[in-house]
C-alpha cells in the first residue's frame, strides 16, 4: 500500500516537477524574478480542488467522455503555452519589459494548468482513504516520499540547467521543454482516442519488451519525453509534428533576431 | 412499429459492442472479459464502491478516474488477438483484470 502510493504520487509529481524546474531555471537564466511560482502553484491548487469536486459532473459531459476532453484541452493548452514561451524566450534579451511580463504570465499559466491536472488525481486518491485513519496515514507517508523523490529529480534538472553557460542553458532548457510539450500533445491525442473523438489505431511499434512503461526508466522517460511503448500512428504524428513546429519556431525566431 | 424497429435496432447494429464491468469491494466483476478482434468496444465501468478508483492499463493505453458510485465510459479497440491486463490504480492489490481479444 505504501509503495503503491509512493509510485502513484511520484508519477503525477514528476511531470509537474520537471516542468517547474525547467521553467524556474529558464527564469533564472533570463534574469526574471521567480516569484511567479508562488501564485501559480496557488492558482493550480485551487484549480485542482475545484476540479476534484466537479469531476463527477465533468465526467458526464459529451456522453461520458468529459474527463478525457477536459484533460486533453488542458494538455493542448500547455503545448501552445510552451510554443509561445519558446518564441518569447528567444525574442527576449532585454528587448522590452513587455516580453518579461508575458514570459512570466505564460510560465505561470503553464505550471498552474499542469498542477490542476496532476494535483487533481493526487487529491482524489488521498481523499478516498480519508475515513480509514491507519491506511490514510500510510498513504500520506507514501505520498510525501513520492513527492519528495519527484521534487528531488526536478531539483537535479534545475541545477544541471543552471550550471551551464547562458546559451547552453537556454538551448538545453528549451530542448527539454520541447520534449515535454510534444509528450503533452501525444497524451492529448491518446485521451481523444479513448473518448472516441479520434480514430483508434493499432500500435505502429511495440517496445514494451525492450523498455516497459511500468519500469522506473519507462516512467521517467514518460514524464520527460512522453515515452509510449505502443503508440498509434496518429499519436506519433502529433508527437513528431509538434516537436518539429517547436523547432521551426525556435530557429525562425532566432534567425529573425540576428537579422533584426 | 416497423420504423421503431428500424430506428431502434439500427443504432445497435451500427454502434459498438458494449461491455459492462463492475467494481465491487475493489474487485472487477467480471475480472476477465472476452471481446472480438478488430472491433471497437465501449467499456462501461460501474464503480459500486463509495471510494474512487482509477481504471488503468498500459497494454490498452487507457487511464481514467472513476469516482465512488459513478460509471465511466472507456472506448477500446480495434485490437489484435491477445491478452490485455488492466487494474485499479488505487487498489492494485485486489483490482486486477484482463481483456481477452479473440
Amino acid at each position: 500500500m505504501l509503495l503503491n502510493s509512493v509510485i502513484i504520487v511520484l508519477r503525477e509529481v514528476l511531470e509537474a516537477s520537471l516542468l517547474i524546474s525547467i521553467l524556474l531555471a529558464l527564469s533564472g537564466v533570463l534574469g526574471i524574478s521567480r516569484r511567479w511560482i508562488v501564485w501559480s502553484l496557488g492558482f493550480g491548487l485551487i484549480g485542482a480542488i475545484i476540479y476534484s469536486f466537479g469531476v463527477t459532473v465533468i465526467s458526464d459531459w459529451f456522453d461520458g467522455v468529459g474527463q478525457e476532453v477536459t484533460s486533453a484541452v488542458m494538455q493542448i493548452l500547455i503545448y501552445l503555452l510552451l510554443l509561445a514561451l519558446t518564441f518569447l524566450v528567444l525574442q527576449k534579451h532585454g528587448v522590452h519589459q513587455l516580453f518579461d511580463k508575458l514570459t512570466i504570465l505564460v510560465m505561470a499559466a503553464t505550471v498552474a494548468l499542469a498542477f490542476v491536472r496532476e494535483g487533481f488525481e493526487i487529491l482524489v486518491y488521498i481523499y478516498g482513504f480519508s475515513n480509514e485513519l491507519p491506511r490514510f496515514m500510510s498513504i500520506l507517508t507514501g505520498a510525501v516520499i513520492g513527492a519528495s523523490i519527484g521534487i528531488s529529480i526536478g531539483a537535479l534538472i534545475y541545477y544541471f540547467v543552471r550550471s551551464l553557460s547562458y546559451w547552453q542553458s537556454l538551448l538545453v532548457g528549451l530542448a527539454l521543454l520541447a520534449l515535454v510539450a510534444a509528450g503533452m500533445l501525444s497524451q492529448a491525442v491518446l485521451l481523444l482516442i479513448q473518448a472516441d473523438w479520434l480514430p483508434s489505431q493499432l500500435p505502429i511499434w511495440d517496445s514494451s519488451g525492450w523498455l516497459s512503461e511500468t519500469s522506473v526508466t519507462g516512467q521517467l522517460l514518460y514524464a520527460l519525453i512522453g515515452y509510449e511503448a505502443t503508440p498509434g500512428a496518429l499519436q506519433a504524428a502529433f508527437y513528431f509534428g509538434g516537436l518539429m513546429l517547436l523547432i521551426v519556431v525556435a530557429i525562425a525566431t532566432k534567425l529573425r533576431r540576428q537579422r533584426g | 412499429m416497423l420504423l421503431a424497429c428500424i430506428f431502434g435496432v439500427a443504432p445497435v447494429l451500427a454502434g459498438k459492442l458494449v461491455v459492462e464491468i463492475e467494481i465491487r469491494d475493489h474487485l472487477f466483476w467480471p475480472s476477465e472479459v472476452v471481446v472480438p478482434a478488430n472491433t471497437k468496444v465501449k467499456l462501461l465501468v460501474y464503480n459500486r464502491d463509495p471510494t474512487s478508483e482509477e481504471f488503468e492499463s498500459y497494454e490498452l493505453n487507457r487511464e481514467k478516474v472513476i469516482m465512488g458510485n459513478q460509471k465511466a465510459v472507456i472506448f477500446i479497440g480495434p485490437l489484435l488477438p491477445g491478452e490485455y491486463p488492466f487494474f485499479g490504480e488505487f487498489y492494485p492489490e485486489t483490482a486486477q483484470g484482463k481483456v481477452i481479444v479473440e
